[in-house]
């Protein structure tokens, strides 16, 4: 696998949307790319990054209270 | 595409956008609303809200989405595939109501795909275009909200489901009604653009050098 090859491949990586073959694959270049093992961490840093940022925060309790009531 | 997440035609269909009161519809079956189906869907509520905050970027709007979600919810549960994914079938509600009451319907693939093709192998090409991952640990989580609010409607959605709420591919296509190549477009744009983003309020907040920044 070459580097473009790789990076053709890496947000499915990332996202963990590869077969065990073509992960298995992918490993084996990063282990032996730094540029490329460098921009995975990158890619995954941001994942992680977006998903922890957007995940804080709660519905208002008068949302919850009002859908209790429609729901049930 | 109704096996996989129980998304049904029938939830997704254009007429569905003027939503009724629950009271004048017979299918809600109100004596019995008091059930797992309730309780489950109300168990995504925070995480519906936030979705709605990131998709309408206005607390007052996100309620109403949210309401009204719940709302089509409960219309249409028998839509519903007791055991599938119940968290996607909301989605696919808000995310169509979304479309329909805040932007005029549903969206056609615009511009925005044109050149999906486009490889991530450039911005390799170019180490300034990206942010080093300590600089991003600098930035502070009010930026990284604001760089996924300023992000294109059809770019927000998708990372607010595969990275945000960690939807698979095939998941996040049936909800957004897309093949999984134009997800996984729409995913690599929208984190070009994200990149782009936090590189350069680092930038202009100084947690990095001009020789450090973005090139163009």
């Amino acid at each position: 696998m070459n580097c473009r090859e790789c990076e053709e491949r890496l947000q499915s990586y990332v996202d963990r949307e590869l077969s065990e073959q073509e992960l298995l694959e992918v490993q084996r270049h990063l282990e032996a790319c730094p540029p490329c093992e460098n921009h995975f961490r990158l890619q995954l840093h941001l994942k992680r990054l977006v998903k922890v940022c957007c995940e804080s925060g709660q519905a208002p309790a008068h949302l919850r209270a009002k859908l209790r009531q429609i729901l049930f | 595409m109704a096996v996989g997440i129980g998304v049904s035609v029938a939830v997704l269909e254009p007429g569905m956008a003027t939503m009724v009161a629950v009271a004048d519809d017979p299918g809600s079956e109100r004596g019995a609303q008091s059930d797992d189906f309730a309780e489950e869907a109300i168990g995504y509520l925070d995480t519906l809200y936030r979705g709605a905050l990131r998709l309408t970027r206005d607390p007052a709007q996100a309620e109403d989405l949210v309401q009204d979600t719940y709302l089509r919810a409960l219309r249409y549960r028998h839509s519903y595939q007791s055991g599938t994914n119940m968290k996607a079938w909301l989605f696919a509600i808000m995310r169509n109501l979304f479309w329909d009451r805040f932007k005029g319907g549903r969206p056609e693939d615009v511009s925005l795909d044109g050149d999906a093709e486009a490889s991530l192998y450039d911005t390799l090409k170019d180490p300034t275009a990206m942010p080093e991952a300590d600089v991003l640990d600098r930035i502070a989580a009010d930026e990284v909200v604001r760089a996924v609010e300023q992000l294109p409607e059809l770019h927000r959605e998708v990372v607010l489901l595969v990275d945000v709420e960690g939807f698979s591919y095939k998941d996040a296509a049936e909800v957004l009604q897309v093949p999984i190549g134009t997800v996984m477009s729409r995913l690599h744009r929208a984190r070009r653009q994200l990149q782009r983003s936090l590189q350069d309020y680092a930038r202009e907040a100084g947690i990095v050098h001009g020789e450090q920044g973005r090139a163009g």
